[in-house]
């Protein structure tokens, strides 16, 4: 059945994609194939494949029970929260938060899925910021590890030039 | 006791602790100097950034490291509207941009940005484009090769690096129209991924003619792969490259430079703008640019400030007329 | 004899201590980086610029160091690939596909080394490659031309029913997917947005890390929180052994004409600009299969599913020096930041570089050897102290994975639309395993599908709308028969197959279900 399902989706899918394909606005200025046909061609493999499982289903997998997709729409949210919470309150408050919440929902105790998420903020910050100079979104407390690891970079002379990432004022 | 304040206490104590740097008192001096790179590492406006941050540092000029963003994402367009819509005041952010920025301006290619809502700082230099054929080619001229596309434009494959209607396809159409090819929209032309590719392409024999940067074609030509047939800058080039003939003095009044620069966000202080242009200025004149342009194949191209910023406005309306021209722009 | 003097050059240019330490730094750096989802080597080599700007390091210094980086992530990719099933990069995809069902197998550190020894083969070979065969190999490349670069991409996705033991149909879906993902962006060959629906986000199309990090990495996130507390939660379970760390001698001989054949196979596909490094692996794997796996144990943890794409994506980094160095063209992504590297210290790439700079040329060439020794010599002892990650209880390593994942893609992006797409797509990957479609063809689809779109539609162009253009060459029909009888065959002498394969199938591993 579920592969009934997916496949009823799956053509759906494809035909929405060919729809989309044929509402690209072509310039006056097209080459001989044009910007419409290859995206055709895909949507027809993907409406036949559909088709196939449509009728020549496999064997149903396991679902899990409604309360642990709502388990992993959640943790989605968590995540899509995060990412949105990223550039405004800077890098380790949201990771920390995110991160515990994950670890908790795996099975961590709640005290104990503080402790993890603080750690792993610092040590992602320490490696990806300090070590390797990734652009990350700073503010207080992160500005603060910075000012110290430049002022350690100046006493030994040379430090990779870290880079930063668009703050939230 | 306020984060921001925090910052400031931090970011003067970076500078306290930083090598110390020898400049003259300025109204403004940028506590965070930040460049923010359009594109993911490694691409041209990375290295611009992150070549003028170092020669900065190195001369001086700025009080500290610049920090490179990488905000990549509708060729430019992302960072654009994040420096129009929430960056606007800030003065210590100066972002990367080419001709490549001016084309998607003037096309319409960041919806709802135009190039009047940031400030125009100043311009690194130029790369001068080239129209060149495989070495083995029978045409040797520039006239001759769109004399060529006039009488059978389908058998004239020009390739080159930028998506159609990019600057690359521009070069050859302004070209074109100024060697009076009735219908521009004939020339043939096939975007590659970059500008080597293209070469490569035309030395494998699938193209014609290749439209793009001197910088891109330099080392084929050294080899003697390639032969340039035109250089569209306004006068012939210095050393090596004094040998391409112009354009222009083949009778085709095309000039096209892909130009590469700066912007600041639009409401930047008038002391801020002051220090960009001043300090951009000062690196320009300086020695060690002078290698840096030499070594990236930059030609000279010297505008800042007010200057700087209606160069920009000019080159937008033409290619907006060109575009409008050609129907790229309905 | 004049290249053994040349080489000699070489080497006493990058021996010296300050050359050794940087590749040495830059082999420690690039496994990390290599290892850690959502960081590939190109990225790895970019943020590491300004490491080399910043340390005022000369040319040759610079580029050992950024190539250290760039074979160490090759070699480091293979890690969580193994460990995990998340692939540490894209070319290590491949890896995954027997790697972890050998860790599941309690033969993670026998797949770790060798893994490592593949890779050591791969990129040694290569390299001398890249020595003797340089300038004859530039004219390998000038042969193709669109068409043939259009037969080449259909190639790789017509094996692709070779690589998944599933329902072919599901391969055809999730390739076409995949190639469905790569068509949204800016349409170069028109300069029209497609599918975008007017989110500039999408104008410079999906970043296929996204797309990767989301389907893998995040996925795998989804399933534990799934399986939690059931019986098929493995955070309960005892710690997977690790195994022997030494793999036999045998084990290795077994594996030695794979490395081989893979090795030259991934080494082409590496030359040719535009194919790279992920379709090196990827073809080896699908041959390799093809070639060797009578007993239908690919999929399964077979040591030669391991040591084939291993062997093929070293072997392709080498080979995409080639048109690097020899042509200013680059490769793959990650030659292509090392060819913006080599500009800004004013040494431009192409057909006079070997005479120009040889200084640097074979400066570079010295480097990749002694990188690649360091590497191995660095990777095999380290076999015990990766396979350690095993140990961390799957509630704090998830966690971990999950941020690195987004700190990876927000630290090059920039921005959270990013990384909402990755969160969709790791809810995309998680229904997808449900429903037992292979990721794979997936990211083959987001990774070829602008190329493969691209060149066929430059080939009829250029032909002013013939399309017999397309088998127009000797080359092109060559290419295109391979890539027929490697679709048609499965199929004729499949029902044979498929019946075993069905038995086979309670024990499939966990990447196809």
């Amino acid at each position: 059945m579920s592969d009934r399902i997916f496949g009823g989706i799956g053509l759906v899918l494809a035909i929405i994609y060919a729809w989309a394909a044929a509402g690209i606005q072509e310039s006056f200025l097209t080459d001989e194939v044009g910007p419409k046909v290859f995206p055709w061609i895909i949507a027809v493999i993907l409406g036949l494949s559909s088709v196939w499982f449509l009728l020549k289903p496999d064997p149903d997998p396991e679902w899990p029970s409604w309360g642990r997709i709502a388990e992993i729409g959640l943790a989605a949210l968590v995540l899509a929260i995060y990412a949105e919470a990223l550039p405004v309150f800077g890098f380790l408050l949201p990771t920390a938060l995110a991160s515990a919440y994950l670890t908790w929902r795996l099975g961590s105790r709640p005290l104990e899925s503080v402790v993890i998420g603080v750690l792993t903020a610092l040590g992602i910050y320490l490696i990806f910021r300090s070590l390797l100079g990734l652009s990350l979104p700073r503010e207080g407390v992160e500005l603060a590890i910075d000012a110290f690891f430049s002022t350690i970079g100046d006493l030994f002379g040379n430090e990779p030039a870290p880079a930063t990432a668009p703050q939230g004022d | 006791m306020s984060f921001e304040s925090i910052r400031r206490g931090m970011a003067a104590a970076t500078v306290v602790v930083a090598a110390p740097f020898a400049g003259v008192a300025q109204d403004f001096t940028p506590d965070n100097p930040e460049c923010i790179a359009p594109a993911n590492p490694g691409g041209g406006w990375d290295f611009t950034c992150r070549q003028v941050g170092k020669s900065l540092q190195d001369a001086g000029l700025i009080p500290s490291t610049m920090q490179v963003v990488n905000l990549s994402g509708g060729g430019g367009g992302v960072a654009f509207a994040e420096v129009v819509n929430k960056r606007a005041d800030d003065d210590d952010l100066i972002v990367a941009a080419s001709s490549a920025t001016a084309t998607r301006l003037a096309q319409g290619a960041y919806p709802g940005n135009s190039m009047d809502q940031v400030r125009w700082l100043g311009s690194i230099g130029a790369d001068y484009g080239v129209i060149a054929v495989a070495a083995d080619s029978e045409i040797d001229t520039l006239p001759e090769l769109l004399e060529q596309v006039q009488e059978n434009p389908s058998e004239v494959n020009f390739g080159g690096g930028s998506a159609v209607g990019g600057w690359d396809h521009l070069k050859v159409l302004i070209a074109a129209q100024e060697a009076g090819v009735e219908d521009v929209r004939d020339v043939k032309y096939i975007a590659f991924a970059g500008g080597g590719e293209a070469v490569t392409q035309l030395l494998a024999g699938s193209l014609q003619a290749f439209t793009g940067d001197l910088s891109e074609a330099q080392g084929f030509v050294e080899s003697g792969d390639i032969k340039v047939l035109a250089v569209l800058a306004p006068e012939r080039l210095s050393g090596e490259f004094s040998e391409m003939p112009t354009a222009r003095e083949q009778g085709i009044d095309a000039i096209g430079a892909n130009w590469r620069g700066f912007y600041a966000p639009g409401d930047m202080s008038d002391a801020a703008y002051d220090y960009w242009v001043g300090q951009l200025d000062t690196l320009y004149d300086s020695d060690e640019w002078k290698a840096v342009m030499e070594a990236n194949g930059l030609a000279p191209l010297d505008l800042h400030g007010a200057e700087f910023e209606s160069f920009v406005a000019e080159s937008v309306s033409n290619i907006e007329n060109l575009s409008r021209e050609i129907g790229i722009l309905q | 004899m004049e290249l053994l003097g040349n080489l000699g050059d070489g080497f006493l240019i990058a021996l010296t201590w300050e050359n050794l330490f940087l590749a040495l730094m830059g082999c420690f750096l690039g496994t990390i980086m290599g290892a850690l989802p959502g960081l590939g080597p190109s990225n790895g080599v970019a943020i590491l610029i300004p490491l080399a700007f910043t340390l005022g390091l000369g040319a040759t210094p610079s580029l050992i160091l950024l190539t250290s980086v760039y074979y160490g992530a090759m070699y480091g990719g293979r890690i969580s690939s193994i460990l995990l099933n998340i692939p540490g990069d894209e070319p290590a995809m491949m890896t995954c596909l027997d790697g972890y069902p050998m860790a599941q197998a309690g033969r993670a550190g026998e797949a770790l080394a060798l893994s490592g020894i593949a890779s050591f083969v791969g990129a040694f070979f290569a390299t001398w490659g890249l020595v003797l065969l340089a300038p004859q190999l530039v004219k390998v490349a000038l042969l193709f031309g669109p068409a043939e670069y259009f037969a080449l991409f259909t190639l790789a996705f017509a094996t692709l029913g070779g690589i998944a033991a599933t329902n072919q149909a599901k391969s055809a879906f999730a390739a076409a997917l995949g190639l469905g993902l790569a068509m949204i962006g800016v349409d170069t060959q028109t300069g029209v947005p497609r599918l975008t629906f007017g989110e500039v986000h999408l104008y410079d199309g999906i970043d296929f890390l996204i797309a990767i990090v989301g389907l893998f990495a995040l996925s795998e996130v989804f399933v534990f929180l799934e399986h939690r507390g059931t019986d098929r939660d493995i955070s309960t379970k005892p710690p997977t052994a690790v195994g022997r760390i030494v793999p036999s001698w045998s084990l290795i001989r077994s594996c030695i004409p794979t490395m081989g054949r893979t090795t030259v196979l991934g080494f082409i596909a590496g030359v040719l600009p535009g194919a790279g490094a992920s379709l090196g692996s990827f073809i080896s794997y699908s041959m390799e299969k093809r070639l060797v796996d009578k007993d239908k144990t690919f999929g399964t943890g077979d040591p030669r599913g391991v040591a084939a794409p291993e062997a093929g994506n070293n072997a392709a980094a080498g080979g995409a020096l080639v048109p690097m160095l020899a042509l200013g063209v680059p490769g793959s992504g990650t030659t292509a930041v090392l060819l913006a590297v080599l500009l800004a210290l004013n040494i431009t790439p192409g057909p006079l570089l070997f005479t120009q700079n040889p200084d640097v040329v074979w400066g570079l060439i010295a480097a990749l050897f002694i990188g690649n020794v360091m590497l191995l010599a660095m990777n095999i002892p380290m076999v015990g102290l990766f396979t350690r990650v095993l140990l961390v209880p799957p509630r704090i390593l998830m966690p971990v994975v999950a941020m690195i994942s987004f700190v990876g893609i927000y630290g090059i992006s920039g921005s959270p639309f990013e990384l909402l797409m990755m969160v969709g797509f790791g809810l995309l990957g998680w229904v997808l395993r449900k429903l037992d479609v292979p990721l794979v063809p997936v990211i083959l689809g987001t990774l070829l599908g602008n190329e493969m779109e691209v060149n066929f539609r430059r080939a009829v162009e250029i032909s002013n709308g013939d399309y017999s253009v397309l088998v127009g060459s000797p080359l092109a029909i060559g290419l295109w028969t391979v890539a027929i009888v490697g679709f048609v065959l499965p199929i004729v002498v499949g029902g044979r197959i498929k019946r075993r394969m069905h038995m086979a199938r309670d024990e499939e591993s966990a990447i196809s279900d």
